[in-house]
């Protein structure tokens, strides 16, 4: 061999097709621990454990015969004492005179080797970094799920809260504080479109003869009959309330004088041709359309006072108070 | 059935009545079989093909689920049939691909002619008075000098994959090399391998089998090659005087006379 590759700066062995050591230079011996008979004549995989001699006949055989070459095979290799030395392998497959030679080139990975180690335990770090955030992610995803789905049920029972705060008990008609917001909607609308709107306010006659003579069961059922019948004499864009106590109201729009009234003497009439079940049932009605001077409370105020005038007036009748109004003149 | 020719990487060569399938092992693809299939190409049609996973397989094919148990590769053989049309086969496997063609041959022996395993075991690992040649530490060190010989393994792209098998850039081309072997898919690979046991499948195989052992082979001991004959009925059992684990390229005169010889 050589002299300055017998020398060179890195380890140098040719094998033959088999694996078996022909040559090996000083360098490899002496990183190594061995002398020249330890391992010429001897087959490479002598020097190899388990797991490297299935490396390098994975990856090392098969590419050096089909590609002639093989680059930078990561191996480790036993030195005299038997501790695993990693080196990186090149190879190159020769043909001289018809008999094939592998040379092998082995830089020993000393410091190198370290470092990759270091890389990979960084490298495994961020795996699990990674898998940890994808975790928490996928936790996150689940909490959010979660929140949007109670905040749903919330909004649903807000609904329906909102819906009984607008409702009365016993008939299902809106209530009071409903007439009010709507008749702050309706005065509004007006002030902006000029469409004209009335409200009729409903009050049964001798009510309180209902409950003393038939107990209030009965004063209930009347209010709830009532209420039906409103409901079927209604549109669906009217507003059919419970006031409070035996009074009703109503909130019909587009409806002007002439329809207001027609509208409720149609009602009045209506109830009282109802067969009744225990006594005769009449309502006495005040109707108000809505005027430019009018707020939400003096509409109001206007369809009581015609209400009073029907009462005054012998109950189950219908007052307007432009009539009442046009009359006192 | 383009999907299947693509996906495994499938090539038609040769003409006769008779097929020869030609499977390659672990950490290799069709390549492997280059100094066999001319001996065998005027008198047979030659199906080659890689693995998912290996060669120049569809990478995107590639799923954990599938490929990180041995009906995954043994799906791949018979869906190659079935696209093909093929019968009377005569399934030549390397190493890991000889017990992937005997558990298809098991499935389907309809499909089967003849088994011809290169170096074939049953199981790699010592286990009790059976030996396999591999302890499991030596797995583990395997798995670990792996790792180490490829690419990717220190990359950023590494952790994406093994989150994300079908990661697509997981599709990209790679050349013929260990170097490019994906590091993930090659694990598996090592691992569904060197992890397995068909001990007691061989007694289920009925196609005629010749069991192809080289001499000193330091992966698998010549013991493995004899129990293989011992549990697989219908064998034949050749000891080669061909040395190492690659008698198909290390030695191929001797492994096309074998293989002529049984099959005449």
């Amino acid at each position: 061999m050589d002299e300055r590759l017998k020398y060179a700066p890195c380890g140098y062995i040719s094998i033959t097709h088999e694996g078996i050591v022909t040559e090996v230079n000083q360098t490899f011996l002496d990183m190594m621990g061995y002398a020249q008979e330890d391992l010429v004549h001897k087959h490479i995989e002598s020097i190899m454990s388990t797991a490297n001699k299935l490396i390098f006949h994975s990856y090392f055989y098969p590419f050096i015969n089909l590609d002639g070459h093989v680059e930078e095979l990561y191996l480790r290799l036993k030195d005299r004492q038997g501790e695993s030395i990693p080196y990186i392998l090149n190879g190159r497959r020769y043909e001289m005179e018809g008999v094939e030679i592998i040379d092998c080139v082995l830089v020993q990975m000393g410091k190198r080797i370290d470092y990759e180690l270091e890389l990979r335990s960084a490298k495994k770090q961020m795996e699990n970094a990674y898998w940890e955030k994808d975790q928490a992610l996928v936790k996150l995803k689940q909490i959010h799920m979660e929140i949007e789905q109670k905040q749903q049920e919330l909004m649903d029972i807000n609904a329906v809260l909102v819906e009984l705060s607008y409702t009365d008990k016993l008939t299902g008609l809106k209530n009071r504080r409903f007439v009010q917001e709507k008749l702050e909607e309706q005065i509004i609308r007006y002030g902006s479109t000029q469409e004209p709107f009335s409200i009729c306010i409903l009050d049964i006659d001798y009510f309180k003869k209902v409950n003393d003579t038939w107990g209030h069961q009965t004063g209930d059922e009347v209010l709830e009959k009532l209420a039906d019948i409103l409901i079927s004499h209604s549109l669906h864009k009217d507003v059919v309330a419970r006031f409070g106590g035996e009074e009703f109201v109503m909130i019909l729009p587009d409806m002007d004088v002439h329809e207001s009234k027609v509208k409720a003497e149609n009602l009045r009439r209506a109830i009282a041709n109802v067969a009744w079940e225990k006594i005769n049932i009449t309502v006495s009605i005040g109707v108000a359309t809505v005027t430019p001077q009018d707020s939400d409370t003096t509409i109001l105020k206007q369809a009581d006072l015609a209400l009073y005038a029907s009462k005054e007036n012998g109950r189950n009748r219908v007052t307007h108070i432009i009539d009442l109004n046009e009359k006192s003149l | 059935m383009n999907d299947i020719m693509a996906r495994n990487n499938v090539k038609v060569i040769g003409e006769g009545d008779r097929t020869i399938i030609f499977a390659h092992g672990f950490g290799c693809d069709q390549s492997m079989w280059q100094y066999i299939t001319p001996s065998f190409e005027k008198e047979f049609r030659i199906i080659l093909f890689d693995y998912v996973g290996s060669g120049n397989s569809d990478l995107s094919a590639y799923t954990t689920e599938k490929y990180s148990q041995f009906s995954g590769y043994v799906q791949d053989v018979l869906d190659i049939i079935e696209t093909l049309n093929l019968n009377n086969v005569i399934f030549v496997g390397h190493s890991v691909s000889s017990m992937i063609g005997m558990l298809a041959s098991i499935e389907r022996p309809d499909y089967f002619d003849k088994l011809i395993m290169v170096g074939p075991s049953p199981r790699y690992l010592n286990d009790g008075d059976y030996v396999g040649g591999f302890e499991k530490s030596d797995i583990i060190e395997l798995l670990d000098m792996m790792e180490m010989n490829f690419t990717g393994w220190a990359s950023f792209m590494a952790p994406l994959a093994m989150n994300h098998p079908d990661h697509p850039d997981l599709t990209e081309q790679l050349e013929r090399s260990f170097i490019s072997t994906n590091p993930v898919v090659a694990r598996e690979f090592a691992e569904v391998t060197f992890l397995s046991d068909h001990r007691e499948a061989l007694l289920k195989s009925t196609v005629p089998t010749l069991i192809m052992q080289c001499s000193d082979d330091s992966i698998v001991p010549i013991v493995v090659g004899e129990y293989l004959h011992s549990h697989l009925k219908d064998s034949t059992f050749r000891l080669m005087e061909a040395k190492g684990h690659y008698p198909h390229i290390s030695h191929p005169e001797e492994t096309i006379s074998l293989i002529n010889e049984y099959l005449a």
